[in-house]
C-alpha cells in the first residue's frame, strides 16, 4: 500500500532523509520512530507530495509522488502534529466541509460525512462554534475528522498526540484501533515507544535520515536481545547513527 | 472542476477576511470613517480659524489719520493700546501694528506719497488675516481718494481704466467638479487599491504559513495555481471594497464637507459609458496588479509579521506616482508616465476626471499594465508553487 523506495531528501548541503526503504501493508498500522530532526516528517511530507524526493520514488497504492502526486493526494488523508493547522474564524463544521468540497464530495454526501464525524469524535456540542477558542483536544478532533473527510484509504498520523492530555491521547489511539478495524493504511509517526508499542506491529526506527531498522518490535526485541522498547530504542540509535 | 475549486476557495476566503476585524477595520472603518472625519475635521477647523480670525482682529495703531475710523468701522477690528506692541505681536496678543507717519492725511491732501507700515507675523495665520483685512480697508481709503482726485481733475473713474478684461472659464460647471475630483480621487483611489488588499494578502500567505493551514491546504488535490487564483481574487475583491469605499466617503465629503465650494458644485455627471469602461479597466488591472504583488511578498515572507513589514513597500510604491501627479492637469502629464506601472493608472484616472480621455493613451496605459499584471502574476505563481513555499519556517 505504501512502498518507500531507496528515498533520499537533500535541503542544499543538508541531507534531511538519506536513502530510505520501507512497505506498509494494506490496513496495517506501521510505526515511525524517530527522535526530533530524524527525517520522519520530511518522509512524511515527501509522501503527501509537498515536498519532492532527491532521489528514490514513494508510490502509495501504485501511484508515484513523482508523475502522479494529485492521484497520491486523492487516497491519503495527512495529520501533523503539534499546532494543526486550522481555520480559527470558521466554525469545525465549515472547516471540515471545505476540505470535503476540495476533494470533490457532494454537498448531501458531504453534509452526512460532516455529521458522520462529527458523531464519532464526539463533536456535536462544537460543531458550530469558532474554532478560535477551541482546547487543543477540540481542535484536535477537528483536524482528524479534516483528515478523514473523503475517506482516505491511507491515513499519515505525524506525532498527532504531541501536546494532548492523557484523556485525548487515549481517544486518539482508540480512534486508530477502530479506523485499523475498517480496513485503514495507517503510519503513525512518534517518539513515544510505548505509543507504538501499542499500536503497530511492525516499525521503521530512523535516526539523523537514516533508517535503522525496518521490521517487526519482536524480531526487533530479538536481535538487540532487549526487553524495554525505550532501551531498544536508545541502542539502535546509538549504534547506528552517523 | 477546475472552477469550482477556485470558487470554492473564493468564498472560503472571502467568509474568513470578512469575519476578521483587522480586514474589516483595514478595508471598511479607514475608509468610510476615519478619511470623511480626517476631512471634517481640517476643513472645520480651517473654517474656524478664518472664522474666528476675522471676528476678532485686535491691532495697534500709532499716529493719526482718518484711515483709522475706516479701520474702526471694519467688522472685527479691535484698536488696542499697548505698551510694547511687538512683543504684543510675537506673542499673538496683536495681529498687526500699524504705524501712520506725522502729517499723513495732509500729504494725501496734497498729493504727495505717503508711506503706511504695517508690521504683522507670516508664522501666525491669524495674523495673515489681519494684514487682509488692513488691505481691504486701505484699498477702499485709497479708492475714495482716487475717485475724489479724479472727480477734482474732471475726470470720470473709467479714465484711469483704459482695458477692461472679461476672463471667461471655457472649462463646463461639470468639467470644473471634475478638475477638483482629479487632484484628490486618483490619490485616494490608488492608495486605498494598495492598502485596501495588504490585510487580506499578508493573511492568506503569510498568515497561512504560519498557521499551518496552508500545508494542510496543499495535501488536497487541488493545483497550487487554483489556489493562488482564488486568493488573488479575494486580495482584489478586498481592495475594491477598500476604493469603492474610500471613493464613497470622498463624494461624501465633498458634497455635505466644509471643503465644498459653491462655484463647482461636486457631481459625477462629467462621468459617461465611455470614460467608466476605463476608468473600471484601470482599478480592476490596478487591483490585480497591487494583489499579484502583495502575494508575491506574502509568499517570500516567512511570518505574518515580516509580511506586514514588507507591504509598507506597496504602500509607497503607490504614493510615489500619486502625489508626483496630483498637481498636474492631464496636458501636463509626460507621454512615458503612460508606460510606467501604476503611473499609467493614476494619470488614465485624471483624464478620467478631467473628461478629457485620449484612446491612445488608454491603449498604451491598459495594455502595459496588462503586461505588468502578467509578469506579477507569473512571478507570484513561480513563488508559490517552489518546493517548500507553503511550509512554516
Amino acid at each position: 500500500m505504501i512502498e518507500v523506495d531507496r528515498v533520499s531528501k537533500r535541503f542544499g548541503h543538508l541531507t534531511a532523509v538519506d536513502d530510505v526503504s520501507f512497505f506498509v501493508e494494506k490496513g496495517e498500522v506501521y510505526g515511525l520512530l524517530g527522535e526530533n530532526g530524524a527525517g520522519k516528517t520530511t518522509t512524511m511530507r515527501m509522501m503527501a507530495t509537498i515536498l519532492r524526493p532527491t532521489s528514490g520514488d514513494i508510490r502509495i497504492r501504485g501511484y508515484s509522488v513523482l508523475s502522479e502526486p494529485v492521484e497520491v493526494r486523492r487516497r491519503i488523508g495527512i495529520l501533523f502534529g503539534g499546532d494543526v493547522g486550522l481555520y480559527s474564524r470558521l466554525t469545525a463544521r465549515e472547516n471540515i466541509a471545505y476540505f470535503g468540497k476540495l476533494y470533490g464530495l457532494a454537498d448531501d454526501a458531504l453534509e452526512k460525512r460532516v455529521e458522520q464525524l462529527g458523531e464519532m469524535l464526539h463533536m456535536s456540542e462544537f460543531m458550530d462554534r469558532r474554532v478560535g477558542g477551541f482546547s487543543r483536544g477540540m481542535r484536535q478532533k477537528v483536524a482528524i475528522a479534516r483528515t478523514l473527510v473523503h475517506d482516505p484509504d491511507v491515513i499519515l498520523l505525524d506525532e498527532p498526540t504531541t501536546g494532548l492530555d492523557v484523556t485525548a491521547a487515549n481517544m486518539f489511539r482508540r480512534m486508530v484501533a477502530h479506523l485499523q478495524e475498517e480496513g485503514k493504511t495507517i503510519l503513525f509517526s512518534s517518539h513515544n515507544m510505548g505509543e507504538i508499542e501499542r499500536l503497530c506491529n511492525r516499525i521503521a526506527i530512523m535516526h539523523k535520515g537514516r533508517l535503522s531498522y525496518a521490521g517487526t518490535i519482536d524480531a526487533l526485541r530479538d536481535q538487540v536481545k532487549m526487553n524495554d522498547l525505550d532501551d531498544i530504542f536508545m541502542t539502535m540509535v546509538e549504534g547506528g547513527g552517523r | 472542476m477546475g472552477t469550482n475549486i477556485v470558487w470554492t476557495v473564493f468564498r472560503k476566503e472571502l467568509t474568513d477576511l470578512l469575519r476578521d476585524r483587522k480586514t474589516l477595520i483595514g478595508t471598511f472603518v479607514i475608509p468610510m470613517v476615519v478619511i470623511p472625519f480626517v476631512f471634517f475635521l481640517l476643513g472645520t477647523s480651517y473654517n474656524n480659524v478664518e472664522k474666528e480670525a476675522r471676528s476678532y482682529v485686535p491691532i495697534s495703531i500709532s499716529g493719526q489719520s482718518v484711515l483709522v475710523d475706516y479701520l474702526k468701522q471694519t467688522p472685527g477690528v479691535k484698536l488696542l493700546n499697548s505698551p510694547n506692541p511687538e512683543a504684543d505681536l510675537q506673542q499673538g496678543k496683536l495681529r498687526a501694528i500699524i504705524s501712520i507717519p506725522d502729517g499723513f492725511d495732509q500729504q494725501v491732501k496734497a498729493g504727495k506719497p505717503v508711506k503706511l507700515a504695517v508690521a504683522y507675523d507670516s508664522t501666525n495665520q491669524k495674523s495673515v488675516y489681519a494684514r487682509s483685512i488692513i488691505e481691504e480697508a486701505v484699498k477702499k481709503y485709497s479708492s475714495e481718494i482716487v475717485a475724489k482726485r479724479l472727480r477734482q481733475a474732471g475726470l470720470s473713474e473709467q479714465a484711469i481704466k483704459p482695458i477692461e478684461t472679461v476672463y471667461d472659464n471655457t472649462a463646463s460647471k461639470d468639467r470644473q467638479a471634475g478638475g477638483m475630483l482629479a487632484g484628490i480621487i486618483p490619490l485616494m483611489l490608488v492608495l486605498s487599491l494598495a492598502s485596501g488588499g495588504i490585510a487580506a494578502a499578508t493573511d492568506l500567505v503569510a498568515g497561512e504559513k504560519e498557521r499551518g493551514t496552508l500545508e494542510a491546504l496543499l495535501t488536497a488535490p487541488i493545483a497550487a495555481n487554483q489556489l493562488l487564483t482564488a486568493k488573488l481574487l479575494a486580495v482584489m475583491v478586498m481592495s475594491c471594497i477598500s476604493a469603492t469605499a474610500s471613493l464613497l466617503s470622498l463624494s461624501f465629503v465633498f458634497r455635505m464637507g466644509p471643503l465644498t465650494k459653491a462655484e463647482a458644485a461636486f457631481s459625477f455627471s462629467f462621468l459617461e459609458p465611455g470614460s467608466l469602461v476605463v476608468l473600471a479597466g484601470t482599478i480592476l488591472l490596478l487591483a490585480a496588479m497591487f494583489a499579484g504583488l502583495e502575494l508575491t511578498l506574502s509568499t517570500i515572507a516567512k511570518s505574518f509579521k515580516e509580511g506586514q513589514t514588507y507591504m509598507t513597500g506597496v504602500v509607497v510604491l503607490a504614493m510615489i506616482p500619486s502625489y508626483m501627479m496630483m498637481p498636474l492637469n492631464p496636458v501636463d502629464i509626460p507621454e512615458w508616465y503612460y508606460v510606467l506601472p501604476v503611473f499609467s493608472g493614476v494619470a488614465l484616472c485624471k483624464e478620467v476626471f478631467y473628461g478629457a480621455i485620449d484612446p491612445w493613451h488608454v491603449i498604451v496605459g491598459l495594455g502595459t499594465s496588462l503586461l505588468y499584471v502578467a509578469g506579477i502574476l507569473a512571478l507570484s505563481a513561480r513563488l508559490f508553487r517552489r518546493e517548500g513555499a507553503v511550509i512554516k519556517g
